[in-house]
């Protein structure tokens, strides 16, 4: 790693655990603190005036915010600032649409926008167009996901719609962050999971020294292990152009990973764990959200198995090989 | 804390040429294969293919010139070993001498070993197979019993080694021996080479559930072992045997050795299979993929000199857990007329694998003492 990048990731490790500390407090006052970081300008071109990051940045940067359950959208708002090439106010990404697009105006619906009210700007995939529209423009309908994060519902009628050209399937990209975020979580969650079994004392030891815990705990670092080499795989090959099935893979795997991590965190935590004082739920309310969020393990599946059937038994190893030969 | 720090594998310039090298020496010399065997590919010998192998450099490829090797790279390597599987190849004759005995030898053994056998491995033409388990010592591998004892310019060994893969074919055992008394646990055991060719051992086969013949029981009936046949010092046993689990533990064979199940599977279902199967192959896909990306990055960390041990037993558990789930979820998947009584590759192979698949979190290391690896890695305990 380079010095610059060791920098950044120290940044954004300290930095995101401070504003994590004082969750709750008004949106604007922490956010600035990331815009004044620089941090969405991430994947924006030095001569643009970003930072020139890499796809390795972004996953480690979005990885620590998953991993302080950052009450943020720092992965939102890295990605769409680089789709429009512009990261002077917030932008979004929208998971979910219906409505008209008739020349460059928008009758419509998006659904579940991370952070809409916050947003000036929201991508959009129509029937295959991307647009952006202005959230200034939507009526808002205020929703959170059952992590309290916002997930907005906007309303626009006529509303001014700029086709962008973005060089990925939005979906696939909404994915890519959840990934890096997931990864991050898991790895927290199994922190304080091993820290608890180490302190919690039952039958006169710690509950850490059960070998039943212990297998459970392998478990979980199992599946946190494998999202978290799934999500830089995708982001090597997303470095490299077209990353649409490793992205679909990687967060398949991920959403299987958070269904067996949550469980087993719950468990070695016992009741402490599914109180509101204790840091834990903060992990786990995510993760479970995450799951669902850009592609649940039906959508990515179904995409993937169609893709793979369709190409044929012959084809699948060496398009398989073919993928990561080009990539690493 | 960090579960996993993938590294990328990055071959050196050129290296993926040798993927289609080995593709087009399997288009020429991959025998006919018996439906049932591809699913259980590194456990399927055939001296012929061995030899062809050897022959073509595909043996020994990082070992030194002077010892037969190929001086090729690590990366190499793993693309040939990865070719290997997902064709189904019958690499089970070579496969632990490729793995494991030369590479002991060349890390530990003396000159003379390296030279008289060496090269006949990377030939293709010797076979080993490893002596650890005993009745007595199986996950508990620091309780082996059987002892050798010291008689002139050698040692005398009596007693039995079982669950010996491949010992019906090996030309060379490395075997673990109790030299001295266990003081602390893993003191006392010494490693040996051990040619079989030898009146004073007995091999016996152990037919395993579906009617298959890997494993065996090794009898030493006073067998005189000279001490140039020791490998590194008297005592040293447990430290050598545990120094490369690593390498043996994230190998492509953890989540490939099963492959051609899912592609029998591929072929069935068709361009456009139903919406179950259709999401069977998405998830399936999801976790070979990242299997794959994981045993890789773990390949590229040996590569690079270091030891992940915490990454190589979660490859290893992970690999184990996917390819015995492989087999129970295209039974349940399977459409209705799939029969497992039918004299077809499809119900052939998985009437096998369903079979044979809990040994693979058996072999190389229980689920549990690897879990009890990753559980002390993590700091717990």
């Amino acid at each position: 790693m380079s010095d610059e990048q060791n920098l950044l990731i120290e940044t954004a490790d300290r930095l995101f655990a401070d504003l994590a500390g004082r969750r709750g407090e008004d949106f604007d006052a922490l956010w600035a603190h990331i815009e004044k970081a620089g941090f969405p300008s991430l994947l924006i071109a030095e001569e643009d005036g970003g930072f020139g990051g890499s796809w390795g940045d972004v996953f480690a940067v979005i990885r620590l915010a998953g991993y302080h359950a950052l009450p943020l959208p720092v992965g939102e708002a890295i990605v769409a600032a680089w789709l429009l090439n512009r990261a002077d106010r917030l932008a979004t990404l929208a998971p979910r649409s219906e409505g008209r697009l008739t020349g460059d105006r928008f009758d419509g619906v998006l659904h579940a926008v991370p952070w809409g009210r916050h947003a000036a700007d929201i991508l959009a995939d129509i029937d295959g167009k991307i647009i952006r529209l202005a959230v200034a423009d939507a009526k808002i309908e205020k929703q959170a996901n059952p992590a309290d994060e916002p997930r907005d519902t906007l309303r626009f009628e006529n509303a001014a719609a700029e086709a962008v050209a973005i060089p990925a399937d939005l979906l696939a990209l909404g994915a890519l962050i959840r990934v890096a975020q997931i990864a991050g979580a898991m790895d927290a969650a199994l922190a304080m999971s091993i820290a608890y079994a180490n302190d919690r004392v039952q039958f006169g030891k710690p509950i850490g020294k059960f070998q039943a815990l212990q297998q459970n705990l392998a478990i979980f670092a199992e599946e946190a292990a494998a999202v978290n080499c799934a999500g830089p795989a995708a982001c090597r090959a997303m470095a490299k152009g077209d990353a649409g099935f490793e992205i679909a893979a990687a967060k398949l795997r991920a959403n299987m990973a958070v269904g067996t991590g949550n469980m087993i965190a719950h468990q070695v935590h016992g009741a402490i764990g599914i109180t509101r004082e204790y840091g834990l739920q903060y992990f786990t309310r995510r993760l479970l959200s995450w799951r669902s969020e850009f592609g649940n393990d039906r959508l990515w599946a179904n995409r993937l198995g169609e893709q793979v059937a369709a190409a044929g038994a012959d084809a699948f190893w060496t398009t398989l090989t073919a993928r990561s030969d080009a990539t690493s | 804390m960090r579960t996993f720090s993938p590294l990328p594998f990055e071959p050196p310039a050129g290296g993926y040429r040798i993927r289609n090298d080995i593709r087009a020496f399997l288009a020429a010399n991959l025998p006919a294969i018996d439906a049932p065997h591809r699913v259980n590919s590194w456990a399927v010998g055939s001296r012929a293919f061995s030899q062809a192998l050897g022959k073509a450099g595909y043996i020994g490829m990082t070992w030194p010139k002077k010892y037969g090797g190929h001086e090729r790279h690590p990366l190499e390597r793993y693309i040939v070993l990865e070719e290997l599987l997902a064709a189904g190849a019958p690499v089970g004759m070579h496969w632990i001498a490729d793995r494991q005995t030369a590479p002991l030898m060349l890390r530990f053994g003396t000159e003379e070993q390296r030279v008289r056998f060496v090269p006949r491995i990377a030939a293709g033409e010797l076979y080993g197979c490893i002596g650890m388990s005993e009745p007595g010592s199986g996950s508990d591998l620091a309780s082996v019993r059987t002892r050798a004892v010291r008689d002139g310019d050698g040692w005398r060994v009596s007693g039995q080694k079982v669950w010996t893969t491949n010992a019906h074919n090996a030309g060379i055992m490395v075997a673990l021996l109790r030299t001295g008394e266990p003081g602390g646990r893993h003191e006392g055991l010494t490693q040996f080479i051990i040619e079989l060719d030898n009146p004073a051992i007995a091999v016996r086969p152990i037919i395993d559930l579906a009617g298959g013949h890997d494993f065996n029981e090794v009898f030493f009936d006073d067998l005189f072992i000279p001490d140039t046949m020791r490998v590194g010092d008297e005592g040293d046993g447990w430290r050598q045997v545990t120094a490369e689990l690593s390498l043996e533990r994230s190998g492509p064979e953890r989540y490939l050795s099963s492959f051609a199940l899912f592609l029998e599977l591929l072929r069935r279902a068709g361009s456009k299979p139903d919406a179950a199967t259709t999401a069977l192959i998405g998830r399936l896909t999801a976790e070979i993929w990242t299997l794959r990306q994981m045993s890789m990055s773990t390949a590229a960390q040996l590569a690079a000199g270091n030891d992940p041990m915490l990454e190589a037993a979660i490859v290893k558990d992970l690999g184990n857990s996917f390819e015995q789930e492989l087999p129970r979820l295209v039974q349940a998947a399977a459409d209705a007329d799939m029969d497992l009584s039918a004299n077809e590759d499809f119900a052939r192979m998985l009437s096998l694998l369903l079979q044979i698949s809990p040994s693979f979190s058996l072999r190389g290391g229980t689920r549990e003492i690897l879990r009890g690896i990753i559980a002390r890695n993590l700091g717990l305990r």
